[in-house]
C-alpha cells in the first residue's frame, strides 16, 4: 500500500463510518448511542453535520472510529480464544452481556 | 386516574401501545403503561395482533430468571437497559421496548430463540426497581448478572464463567448449547481417550 493508498481508504472508512452513524442517530437516537458507544453530545455533532462537512472531516489521516474491545476477556470470547468454536454462541452472548455493561465510556 | 384530554398525548400512547402490541406484549403491560381504556386497548390489540389476547396471569416469579439460559437472556436484556437508562432520558416505557428491540437483533443476528419476552423483560426491570432482583458483578468476568439481591458479591461467579453441570444440554432448536468436549474438566475430553 502506498502512502496515497492508505489516505484514501481511511477516508473511504471514516466517511461511511459518518455516514452509517448519522443515519443510525437519524432513525433512532437512543438506540444509536448503543450502537455506537458515542456519547450523547457526540451524538449531536454527528447528527448535525453537513455532506460537505464531513467530506472535510473524512480527509485526515487516522481513523475517526476506535476499537471498542481492548481487553483480554472480551477479545478472547469474540475470538474463541482456547475454546471449542461450539460454544461460540455462548461466547458470543457473554461477550455481548460484559460490553453492554460498559456505559461508562459513553456517558 | 384522571384521563388524558391531549389528543397528542394519545397519539402517542397508541402509537406506543401498537409498538408493545407488535412486539408480543400482554394486555396488562399496556393496561399499566398507558391511559387509554380497556376497551380501546382490546380493540387495538385486536386490530394490530389479528387475535384476542391471551388470558391468564402474568409470569409472577422472580425464580424463572435465575435458572441457566433465562438468567443469560435477562443479563443481556437488562445490561441494554441499564445502557440506555446511562446515556438517555426517555420514559421508562420506552426504554424497555428501544432495549427489548436491540436484545431481539442481538439473538436473532446469532440464530437464538428469544427466550425473554417483552412481557418477561418489562416485569423485570419492575422487579429491579423494586429491590426484587438486581444486578451482581461477577468476580470472574465483571459482567453484570441477574441475581437476588442478598447475592453476596465477592463471591458471585456468573452462569456463564462456571455453568451449572446440566447447563447448554438441552436439545431444543435456538436454545445455547455446550458440547461435552469442551466443558471445563481436560480429562473429559476425548482427545485424551487415546
Amino acid at each position: 500500500m502506498t502512502a496515497d493508498q492508505i489516505l484514501a481508504e481511511i477516508r473511504e472508512a471514516n466517511l461511511s463510518y459518518l455516514m452509517l452513524a448519522q443515519s443510525l442517530i437519524r432513525v433512532d437516537r437512543e438506540q444509536a448511542l448503543y450502537r455506537l458507544g458515542v456519547s450523547e453530545d457526540t451524538a449531536r455533532l454527528i447528527g448535525a453535520l453537513t455532506p460537505a462537512q464531513m467530506m472535510k472531516i473524512a480527509a485526515t489521516n487516522t481513523l475517526l472510529c476506535r476499537f471498542r474491545m481492548d481487553d483480554d476477556i472480551v477479545w478472547g470470547l469474540l475470538a474463541n480464544h482456547g475454546k471449542a468454536a461450539a460454544n461460540e454462541s455462548v461466547n458470543r452472548l457473554h461477550a455481548s452481556i460484559l460490553m453492554a455493561g460498559r456505559h461508562q465510556e459513553a456517558a | 386516574m384522571a384521563r388524558n384530554k391531549s389528543i397528542l398525548t394519545e397519539a402517542r400512547q397508541i402509537e406506543r401501545a401498537v409498538t408493545l402490541i407488535q412486539l408480543g406484549a400482554r394486555l396488562q403491560v399496556l393496561e399499566s403503561e398507558t391511559d387509554l381504556s380497556y376497551e380501546r386497548l382490546l380493540r387495538l390489540y385486536k386490530e394490530v395482533a389479528g387475535k384476542s389476547p391471551s388470558k391468564g396471569q402474568l409470569p409472577f416469579s422472580t425464580d424463572w430468571f435465575m435458572t441457566w439460559q433465562p438468567n443469560i437472556h435477562a443479563s443481556l436484556f437488562l445490561n441494554i437497559h441499564e445502557y440506555l437508562n446511562k446515556v438517555s432520558e426517555l420514559d421508562e416505557i420506552d426504554v424497555v421496548i428501544k432495549a427489548y428491540q436491540l436484545y431481539l437483533e442481538q439473538t436473532q443476528s446469532q440464530a437464538l430463540e428469544p427466550l425473554l419476552s417483552v412481557t418477561r423483560a418489562w416485569r423485570l426491570v419492575k422487579f429491579v426497581d423494586n429491590g426484587m432482583l438486581t444486578l451482581t458483578k461477577c468476580s470472574c468476568c465483571g459482567g453484570h448478572f441477574v441475581t437476588h439481591p442478598y447475592e453476596i458479591a465477592k463471591h458471585y461467579v456468573c452462569g456463564m464463567c462456571n455453568p451449572p453441570a446440566r447447563a447448554g444440554k438441552g436439545k431444543l432448536a435456538g436454545g445455547l448449547q455446550i458440547p461435552s468436549a469442551a466443558g471445563r474438566v481436560p480429562a473429559a475430553a476425548p482427545a485424551h481417550a487415546h
